[in-house]
């Protein structure tokens, strides 16, 4: 512990010394800004800006690109909430209630809290960081396929629930998400799975293109048929910050989504997607006024934006301890150490001290800049929303083409993104949602690579599932869930039945 | 990504726009290269492909005194960016820097009795600028000391012992059938999405072996967590030279590479072919490409001409023919 905490000074004074502060500040910008444009996540703006890093020292470069990953994790929200475009899988959900409340009036206050919320899972997950990462990722690494698949039917579980209106529907539309996520090679076989003789389909429907299609083209659209165009919301400075009442509302949420979201962190893989989706689920269930979510409930932005950003600073336990890069943005930053002579592995924290015990201080030095960064940009962005549809609308559109043929440079991309905004645009003319699709895009490759991993690993006997304690328990938790909630509808058959009445009409009335 | 885009797309019109200012020059035709150049790395920004294809685009343009850039075209495991460059005008403006896959991937193309995305035929070698066997890695716990106690371990109980590789045909996958072949044992195969997350299977425990580049091991050696058995190079690795090679343990079939070369379009005119080969040459011998890949600790071994092309095709041969013996996995069992 004491250890620890001289280690930290020594970062600290690293961190600190102006040319370090500099770049920190200077990633932590760009990454802003690379958030905020639309489709471009974190991943695809620290791959462009990664060989742009190249001729500093290490520290410099790792601090830099440290900071471009979660300023984009902060930007990302920006879109969300006031134009719902999710810059990533990781903020669809933002986009639900964060949109809701802009259109009430509210877009300040929920970009402010979740500016917040970032801030405090940033600064809350770098000490479990710190604290916890050895231990930590010798037990993330005992997450092999069987666990995996165990936890991604968690994930299975969460679609039924995050539907606010009819249950059928919403299912329809995770079912739908999975086929979707069937495109693409086969990862057991090598088989190209509907791909027609594009090549480019041959990693699967990119779950960007499809986001910004089903969410942002797909609300452009929708405006865009109404007989008369929406007022504009003209943001008055008072209602800039969120109400005692709002703060209240999403603090526990923070601190859930805190929790929640470094605990999925960690875990080798692409986990990290879903945390802002159980995230909501948990937050929605949790939550008194369950009806209020997608009409703009502060939690459903607190939380899964904490959740996103603390499963940041996770995913750097396994990287960071032992060297393993424990999902596409940490094998990028693993390469940028590799570029400099820096080798990561299990040694990294005895021979690189400094650049080690650096990284954490400017991580904590990152989420303030950050927080100072966002606060009064809060202001900026929200002024975004007084321009007049007719010029706002086409704009946003040109930067979703721009953005999303920017990250692989594929016009394929560009094509997908196209066709999912039209069928968004039937979907909701028709009340379905469409979150489920992403969820179920995002789930699908995952589940069933863990799935036929484990038998192969087993050479197909499914007991491996029940033989591993860590998969046992996560099954046995899920079945549990689903027992008590099959008690609770058959003894209150009625009443659940009644509620989905009354929500669909709720539905229509809107 | 907005800077360094918005410098990517003005260059070019800066340099047209000046190049039409000029008086038109009495050898257009025969000066190469008169305007920039583009390297396609068909893997992500810090992949193998990529992490030596920025060294070389910044040594060659130094020594060709002239822009060259490098793109990463992604997707279907590289096919998109390769067969991007297959396609190419053959003017020695686009040029491809690939990996061994370049010529697993129409193979794996005919198994499935698919229209290839390219064939190796497509393209012209211009220069091998790495290749690094692969080594055969098993956590420090396991009871295998050395390659022979492995090997017989697996015939004594044939598809028990598995391990992790970075996908179906893909380069650990390869290196692994054809020892498999070689000493006629029969193992495993867990595929995962790359290299990274095949080690993290290993290291996890869920696997009992991997094959794998040197640099990509050898920290984990050190560390005590994994023993290296043995390699599948020619020769012994420099850097950990008290491991074996499956040649001086009498399986000279297993022999792998993970290797890193650069291509242009077949047809490209043979004087600006020569002109490459000569600036590769040159940009290898360049102090900061040899940092650079000091840093990455990669060997170069600089291959061209006759000699580059008699490594592509053994090398295509044997890749070739161990495609073949995985043949489609459904048919199997």
């Amino acid at each position: 512990m004491l250890e620890t905490l001289g280690n930290l000074g020594l970062g600290f004074s690293v961190a600190l010394s102006p040319p370090i502060l500099i770049y920190a500040f200077a990633g932590c910008v760009v990454g802003t800004l690379v958030g905020v444009l639309p489709g471009v996540g974190p991943l695809a703006g620290i791959s462009l800006l990664l060989p742009a890093t190249f001729g500093l020292d290490a520290t410099r470069a790792i601090v830099m690109l440290a900071g471009i990953y979660y300023g984009a994790m902060y930007g990302g929200s920006t879109t969300s909430i006031l134009m719902r475009i999710p810059g990533e899988a990781a903020s669809v959900m933002t986009c639900i209630d964060g949109y809701a409340m802009a259109r009430k009036g509210r877009g300040g206050a929920a970009l402010a809290i979740s500016a917040v919320g970032s801030y405090v899972a940033g600064t809350v997950s770098v000490l479990g960081l710190m604290f916890l990462a050895p231990p930590l990722a010798e037990f993330a690494l005992r997450f092999g396929p069987p666990e995996y698949l165990a936890l991604l039917l968690f994930g299975l579980l969460v679609l039924a629930y995050m539907s606010a209106g009819s249950m059928v529907k919403s299912l329809a539309m995770a079912a739908f998400g999975l086929l979707l996520g069937m495109v693409g090679i086969d990862q057991m076989s090598g088989y190209f799975r509907f791909a027609y003789g594009f090549v480019e389909l041959g990693d699967g429907l990119g779950v960007v293109p499809v986001a910004v299609g089903l969410f942002g083209v797909a609300e452009i659209l929708a405006t865009a048929g109404q007989a008369t165009p929406p007022a504009v919301i003209r943001p008055r400075l008072r209602e800039l910050l969120p109400s005692r009442q709002e703060w209240r509302e999403s603090a526990a949420p923070i601190g859930r989504g805190t929790v929640l979201g470094f605990a999925i962190g960690i875990l080798p893989g692409s986990a990290h997607i879903i945390s802002s989706f159980v995230s909501y689920v948990v937050e929605k269930r949790l939550s008194r006024h369950p009806e209020r979510f997608g009409q703009g409930a502060v939690a459903g932005v607190a939380g899964p934006e904490s959740a996103n950003n603390s499963a940041t600073s996770g995913a750097f336990v396994p990287m960071l301890a032992l060297g393993v890069p424990s999902g596409p943005i940490p094998a990028v930053m693993l390469a940028a150490m590799m570029v400099h002579g820096v080798s990561p592995g299990p040694m990294l924290i005895q021979q690189q001290p400094e650049l080690f015990w650096g990284f954490i201080a400017s991580m904590y030095v990152g989420n303030v800049v950050l927080l100072i960064l966002n606060l009064p940009l809060v202001g900026v962005f929200v002024n975004i929303l007084r321009v007049p549809y007719p010029y706002l609308y086409p704009a946003i559109l040109v930067f979703c083409i721009l953005g999303v043929y920017g990250v692989n440079g594929s016009v394929v991309d560009v094509w997908i993104m196209l066709a999912m905004g039209l069928l968004g645009w039937v979907l909701r003319k028709l009340d379905f949602e469409t979150a489920p699709i992403v969820l179920g895009l995002v789930l699908a490759p995952m589940i069933e690579l863990s799935l036929r991993q484990s038998l192969a690993m087993s050479d197909g006997r499914y007991g491996i599932f029940v033989q591993r304690p860590i998969s046992t328990v996560l099954l046995a938790m899920g079945l549990g869930l689903v027992l008590l909630n099959l008690y609770s509808f058959v003894r209150r058959g009625l009443d659940w039945r009644a509620r989905l009445a009354l929500a669909e009409k709720g539905e229509e009335a809107r | 990504m907005t800077l360094r885009k918005i410098r990517g797309a003005v260059r070019p019109v800066v340099l047209v726009t000046l190049l039409a200012l000029l008086p038109p020059a009495a050898h257009a035709q025969e000066t190469y290269p008169s305007r920039p150049i583009t390297v396609v790395a068909p893997f992500p920004p810090g992949g193998v492909a990529d992490l030596t294809a920025r060294p070389v685009a910044a040594a060659m343009e130094k020594v060709l005194k002239n822009p060259v850039a490098v793109v990463n075209k992604t997707g279907a495991a590289g096919a998109v960016g390769m067969q991007f460059v297959a396609t190419s005008k053959p003017d020695g403006y686009t040029l491809l820097l690939a990996l061994s896959s370049i010529s697993i991937i129409p193979e794996a193309d005919k198994i499935f009795d698919r229209k290839p995305a390219f064939t190796v035929d497509q393209f012209a070698p211009i220069a091998l600028i790495s290749a690094d066997p692969t080594i055969l890695v098993v956590p420090a716990d396991k009871p295998w000391k050395t390659a022979k106690d492995f090997i017989e371990d697996a015939r004594k109980r044939p598809g028990q012992i598995s391990y992790s590789s970075s996908g179906i045909y893909g380069t650990l996958h390869m290196a692994m059938e054809l020892l498999s072949h070689a000493a006629g044992i029969k193992l495993r195969h867990i595929p995962t999405p790359g290299a990274g997350p095949a080690m993290t299977a290993l290291l996890g425990g869920h696997v009992d072996a991997l094959a794998s580049g040197p640099a990509v091991v050898i920290p984990h050696i050190k560390s005590g967590k994994l023993r290296a058995l043995a390699g599948w190079g020619d020769t012994r690795v420099a850097a950990l030279p008290e491991v074996p090679t499956f040649k001086e343990l009498g399986y000279p079939e297993a022999e792998f590479y993970i290797w890193a070369g650069l291509f242009a379009p077949r047809g490209t005119p043979e004087p600006v072919l020569a002109k490459l080969r000569e600036a590769t040459r040159a940009a290898v011998a360049e102090p900061e490409f040899k940092a650079a890949m000091d840093k990455l600790q990669t060997p170069i071994a600089l291959k061209q001409g006759e000699e580059f092309q008699r490594f592509f095709d053994t090398d295509a041969k044997r890749l070739a023919e161990g495609v073949r013996k995985v043949g489609r996995v459904e048919d199997k069992k």
